[in-house]
């Protein structure tokens, strides 16, 4: 969707996403005109009672003043009856609305293929469905209130105006309507001011957050004096920056007052003489000066909401950008269910490039039967990871088919795919809750005696024994309160409860100490007997023992084999392992 | 976050009090803001007079009476485009000097935030979330002097509704007595509508809070999600707190916006009222149609400012909730203890002592005891352990980054905690496992703002292996490298801080696994060509891989919480079977392969 997409268009669409924004909506604005309607009430008694009670002949008449009151304290109760009505139907429709648009948004991004879900769009992606909705809301039960609550306000105190006196209206209206092209002007002025301090603001955040962050930096290398100095330079210059603005603005707007003071004297001098001339009571230019007011202050309010249903538009417009954008690995349409058994993989020339980039992978064909254990290795950045990603549809492939179980993997339906395939990437992301809650993440079934058993099946007794809570330690925030090596333990044992048929491990184990890690193989092979297991490796110990090893380099498949063959054949594998043994000599 | 023991009057109070701390340290700017209001205040009450008296000298006698408007409309348009002027200038002088009160406390605010965290130990950064600490420096600093903005106009209200009821009451008693409680009503409704939305609207921002953290830990997580299928779970855990705070939404504004109808229409209903009473005062000769006009005209100006007086009390206890936030920060007093020691101009290698060493976690129990170390100038140190043996805690020690709970440590025979502020990082340099690049040029990043040539750049990243890699940068040693580097490969950004270790060519070099992410063959020639750059460095790494092991002088097997032996990597073999199994467990493994293979 265009950033010039009119806003019209945009709010049309948002009607249509989420049909509660929509409902009784006509209804709801008819009864906010009538609740609204109530303020001129006001301006009209005080005409009244002046022209015909006060000012006309003889003695006042209680009865008659007392009528004129009564009439408009009923009309002030019933106005207030049905605008609040009015706005509690505006404010259930719009949060309802909103909460489903929410939750659509966020559905729609977590169904995004990984290619979308990178670090540093991460905070990006949360405010779509925190700060944009909650800009919407705000619009909608502050700004678009006041909207509608101002425009029949405008409209009402116009009408009243035309029936006193459409010469002196006429003033008015011009006075006004000047009145808020001047503001729209000013406002236009200041956006520029506005967004050079939105990028000062920006700056002497970001400034002061990566000093907080780098704290531990700061330490070890002694630049305290530095960052201070640096953060306090960034502050100087937003507040320099935001100052200057602050004084222009008031500036601009003050200068809006005297504009009102002087549409105040034109409707005094135009009235008398207006009056004088034309006829008019004195009841009626009094009422004049309280209806002028009456249209500028929602005017004031206008204005504010036209900017402020700028910023609604445009989070609008980013959360459409996202309902709009494809979700690229879908449910497929014509599913086909995989066979009980173990899993067979096989990839048919297969290419995968990101959208606009060069080749990731090219050509890949191979096959890996039931059951066997294979090794994928290649140095950082010959695609091995992207081969994973593929083999376990986090990503499609842009050209070319990949087939396990016989089946086709786009036809296989996501949530059978995923009970039958595990993948265990190398972060090891944990969840900040315990352990065994994590470990259910895999299987949300398993009890903790299971859990207890697939920590020991895999030989990991012992460290688990070690933690104080045992199964019941909470990890924190993406698991800090672990080593990088005891998250891809408790990572592993997720995937492990599930009993996958196809096992993917892409580095799963790079932290764990090399005791660890042998130990934890061997209590995979054990367990694994019958199931397919596909590891990605850096640690070559584990394509030594594989029943097959798949060589990449630059994005192409170009050795495949058993290890001893690989390594007598002299190519791409055999520097590896000679790198990686000498590495792993201990004399 | 919700406190039950709140009320208006002590929100009030604790206001005040919070109110004072600030303007304390800009009382011109302060008082030139209320002057602005009172200049407000008294320009709407003389407009409202003005209107008043146009009515009685110009409107009425015109319009009613068919007198001649001769003369007479130059000074009243005068009058009312003066009082405007005045109105204007007011609102100027508020304004600005009410924004310059506020945006130099709040940079006032953040500089000391930063100067205090810098200042503080690591175990307390061990229990904060970093997102909350940038929080309070962000969105609570500005919540928390948000009451500075509203203030003057508040002040000035407040003198325009004094003013504004003696003034009715000099034009007539009973009508003032009726303006009074009228406004006196509206007040009370006004601030008990703004109590009862305050409360809960505090709740509307727990479960706005929930909302964020549930997608945070949904997208950070996104790759898990997936390959574990739980797509399902997380969209409908996601949708249980995006209902709840639509719930609570729901509530908060119903309530708010019943209270705004009836805050909105009142000062109509006692306009109405007294517009009866004043017919009747004029009935009776002791009001002219100008006051009643002149009354009526000021409670219409009144309604907007009156309303804004429950928005101070959300603004009150608002900012009082981001201060405490704020507070709890400048309140954490566990402060880094510095000596007087200055570092040593060019010391060469040092060596470096540990004693009866002991080290905890707030959160679990011991990581390091009784942890003697006793390294010569000039040697290389392997530190070998098993996952979680406290290797890395023990580099921390070594580095200052934590102090230990008992013993001392001992750089060139100085206990480490003698050195001055920045002192002991010229001595001692230390590289973690995560690389943190700072939003800066590659040089920048080396160099941290300290004076050094382009040559010695230039030699630092190559002896970390880094220099062909920046080379092809799109601008060398200048590219920028934005925030936190993350267009750099892991290995890449490790070569970076390693460079900007060696730079400084430390008296003791302690590397916490920091060349994990780069190849074994690359890392095997980066410590190398440390051990043959002739640095003048004693250096400390936690590694694995046998071959950087063995390019250590000396090893120390690290398990249980403690040293279990040190000597060279040959002795450790040969006497520590747990060494061994772990250095030697791929080639065990390979050899048995081997054996059941034949």
């Amino acid at each position: 969707m265009s950033q010039d997409e009119s806003t019209g268009k945009v709010i049309t669409r948002a009607l249509t996403i989420a049909p509660a924004l929509r409902q009784g909506l006509k209804l709801t604005l008819f009864m906010a005109m009538v609740g609204q309607g109530v303020t001129i009430v006001t301006p009209i008694v005080l005409q009244q009672i002046i022209d015909k009670d006060i000012l006309g002949a003889g003695a006042i008449d209680y009865s008659s003043v007392l009528s004129k009151a009564a009439v408009a304290v009923v009309a002030l109760i019933i106005g207030i009856i049905v605008g609040r009505a009015a706005l509690l139907r505006l404010i259930r429709s719009s949060s309802i609305g909103l909460s489903d648009m929410r939750t659509m948004t966020f559905n729609h991004l977590l169904r995004q293929s990984v290619l979308h879900v990178q670090a540093e769009r991460r905070g990006n992606m949360v405010s779509r469905v925190t700060s944009d909705i909650t800009t919407l809301q705000e619009f909608m039960e502050w700004g678009g209130v006041s909207l509608v609550v101002a425009s029949s306000q405008v409209f009402l105190a116009t009408a009243v105006m035309f029936v006193y006196q459409w010469r002196l209206a006429l003033i008015s209206l011009i006075g006004v309507f000047m009145y808020m092209g001047l503001m729209r002007w000013f406002q236009k002025i200041l956006q520029k001011n506005y967004d050079s301090v939105r990028v000062e603001v920006g700056q002497s955040l970001g400034v002061l957050s990566e000093a907080i962050t780098a704290i531990p930096v700061v330490r070890a290398y002694g630049t305290e004096a530095a960052t201070q100095e640096k953060v306090a330079d960034a502050l100087e210059s937003r507040f320099q920056r935001e100052f200057q603005t602050n004084w222009f603005g008031n500036s601009l707007f003050s200068s809006a007052e005297i504009f009102a003071g002087s549409l105040t004297a034109a409707i005094v001098v135009g009235g008398v003489i207006i009056g004088v001339n034309q006829g008019m009571t004195a009841g009626q230019l009094i009422a004049f000066f309280f209806l002028t007011n009456l249209l500028i202050e929602p005017l004031q309010i206008v204005v504010e909401t036209l900017e402020f249903s700028q910023s609604a538009a445009s989070g609008l417009r980013r959360v459409i950008e996202v309902l709009d954008s494809e979700v690229e690995i879908e449910d497929p349409d014509d599913p086909e269910s995989l066979r009980a058994d173990g899993l067979s993989v096989r990839f048919d020339r297969v290419r995968f490039a990101y959208p606009g980039g060069p080749d990731v992978l090219s050509d890949v064909s191979l096959e890996i039967p039931v059951g066997a254990r294979v090794a994928v290795v290649g140095e950082t950045g010959s695609g091995k990871t992207t081969f994973s990603k593929l083999l376990v549809r986090l990503l499609d492939p842009t050209e070319g088919e990949i087939r396990v179980g016989g089946v086709s993997l786009a036809r296989i339906p996501l949530a059978e795919l995923r009970s039958r395939i595990a993948f265990v990437p190398q972060e090891g992301f944990l969840f900040d809750t315990t352990i065994a809650e994590n470990v259910r993440y895999g299987r949300p079934d398993a009890t903790d005696a299971e859990i207890f058993t697939a920590f020991h099946e895999l030989d990991l007794g012992d460290w688990l024994g070690g933690l104080t809570a045992g199964l019941e330690t909470v990890v924190g925030e993406r698991g800090g309160n672990l080593s990088a090596g005891e998250r891809q333990l408790v990572a592993l044992v997720r995937s492990w409860i599930g009993s996958p048929d196809l096992l993917v491990l892409d580095e799963a184990t790079s932290a764990v100490d090399p005791a660890l890690d042998v130990a934890l193989r061997h209590a995979m092979e054990r367990l694994t007997e019958g199931r397919t297991a596909v590891t990605i490796a850096h640690r070559l110990a584990t394509a030594e023992s594989a029943d097959s090893v798949f060589v990449f380099d630059q994005g192409r498949l170009v050795e495949s084999g058993p290890h001893r063959d690989l390594l007598a054949a002299g190519g791409v594998y055999s520097d590896l392992y000679a790198d990686w043994s000498s590495g792993t000599k201990s004399v | 976050m919700t406190q039950p023991d709140l009320t208006p009057s002590s929100v009030v109070r604790d206001g005040a009090r919070l109110i004072w701390r600030f303007v304390r340290r800009h009382p011109i700017s302060f008082s030139l803001a209320v002057l602005g209001a009172a200049t407000y205040a008294a320009a709407i009450i003389v407009a409202s007079l003005v209107i008043g008296w146009v009515t009685d000298t110009i409107v009425i006698p015109v319009l009613d009476e068919g007198e001649s408007y001769a003369g007479l409309l130059l000074p009243a348009a005068v009058a009312i485009l003066g009082v405007a002027l005045i109105k204007a200038v007011g609102i100027v002088v508020r304004r600005t000097s009410a924004g310059y009160l506020q945006l130099r406390t709040r940079q006032d605010i953040r500089n000391d935030l930063l100067d205090h965290e810098l200042s503080l130990k690591m175990a307390w950064f061990n229990e904060q979330s970093i997102g909350d600490l940038l929080a309070v420096a962000d969105s609570d600093v500005d919540q928390g002097t948000g009451v500075l903005g509203p203030l003057p106009y508040a002040t000035g209200v407040i003198l325009l509704l004094v003013g504004s009821l003696i003034m009715i009451t000099a034009i007539d008693p009973w009508i003032g007595l009726g303006a009074l409680v009228g406004l006196l009503f509206v007040i009370v409704v006004d601030i008990k509508g703004s109590w009862v939305t305050y409360r809960l609207w505090e709740v509307v921002q727990e479960a706005r809070g929930k909302v964020s953290s549930v997608a945070h830990e949904s997208f950070d997580g996104a790759l898990t999600i997936k390959s574990l299928g739980r797509e399902q779970y997380v969209s409908d855990r996601f949708r249980v707190s995006s209902d709840a705070l639509r719930d609570h939404l729901i509530k908060v504004n119903s309530t708010w916006t019943s209270y705004q109808t009836v805050i909105k229409a009142l000062p109509q209903a006692v306009t109405i009222v007294l517009i009866v009473v004043g017919a009747v005062r004029i009935d009776a000769g002791v009001l002219s149609p100008g006051d009643l006009v002149t009354v009526a005209y000021l409670l219409a100006l009144l309604a907007f400012p009156i309303q804004l007086i429950g928005f101070v009390l959300w603004d009150l206890a608002g900012s009082q909730a981001g201060w405490k936030r704020i507070e709890e920060v400048f309140a954490a007093d566990d402060f880094v203890d510095y000596g007087g020691l200055q570092a040593a101009s060019n010391g060469g290698a040092a060596p470096v002592h540990s004693e009866k060493v002991e080290f905890a976690y707030a959160t679990g129990g011991k990581v390091l005891q009784d942890l003697d170390l006793d390294l010569d100038a000039g040697v290389t140190l392997a530190v070998v352990g098993p996952t979680a043996s406290g290797k890395s805690t023990l580099t921390r020690l070594l580095a200052r980054l934590w102090d230990p709970d008992s013993g001392r440590i001992r750089v060139d025979g100085r206990d480490i905690r003698e050195f001055a502020l920045s002192e002991l990082p010229r001595e001692v340099s230390y590289v973690s496992q995560e690389a943190f690049l700072f939003d800066d040029t590659v040089a920048g990043n080396i160099t941290l703002g300290y004076e050094f040539s382009t040559d010695q750049v230039e030699t630092a990243a190559r002896l970390a292996g880094a220099h062909e890699f920046i080379q092809d940068l799109p601008d060398g040693y200048h590219t920028e490298l934005g925030e936190r580097g993350t267009t750099l490969s892991g290995g890449q950004r490790q070569r970076i801080a390693l460079a900007r270790a060696l730079i400084r060519k430390p008296r003791v070099m302690i590397l916490d696994d920091a060349t994990s992410a780069v190849d074994p063959s690359v890392e095997a020639e980066i410590l190398r060509s440390l051990k043959s750059a002739a640095l003048p460095s004693t250096i400390v790494v936690v590694a694995y891989r046998p071959a950087s092991i063995r390019l250590a002088d000396e090893v120390v097997y690290v398990d249980e919480h403690t040293v279990v032996a040190h000597g060279t990597h040959a002795e450790l073999l040969r006497t520590e079977p747990g060494y061994a199994r772990l250095v030697q467990a791929y080639e065990d493994d390979a050899r048995r392969m081997e054996q059941e293979a034949s």
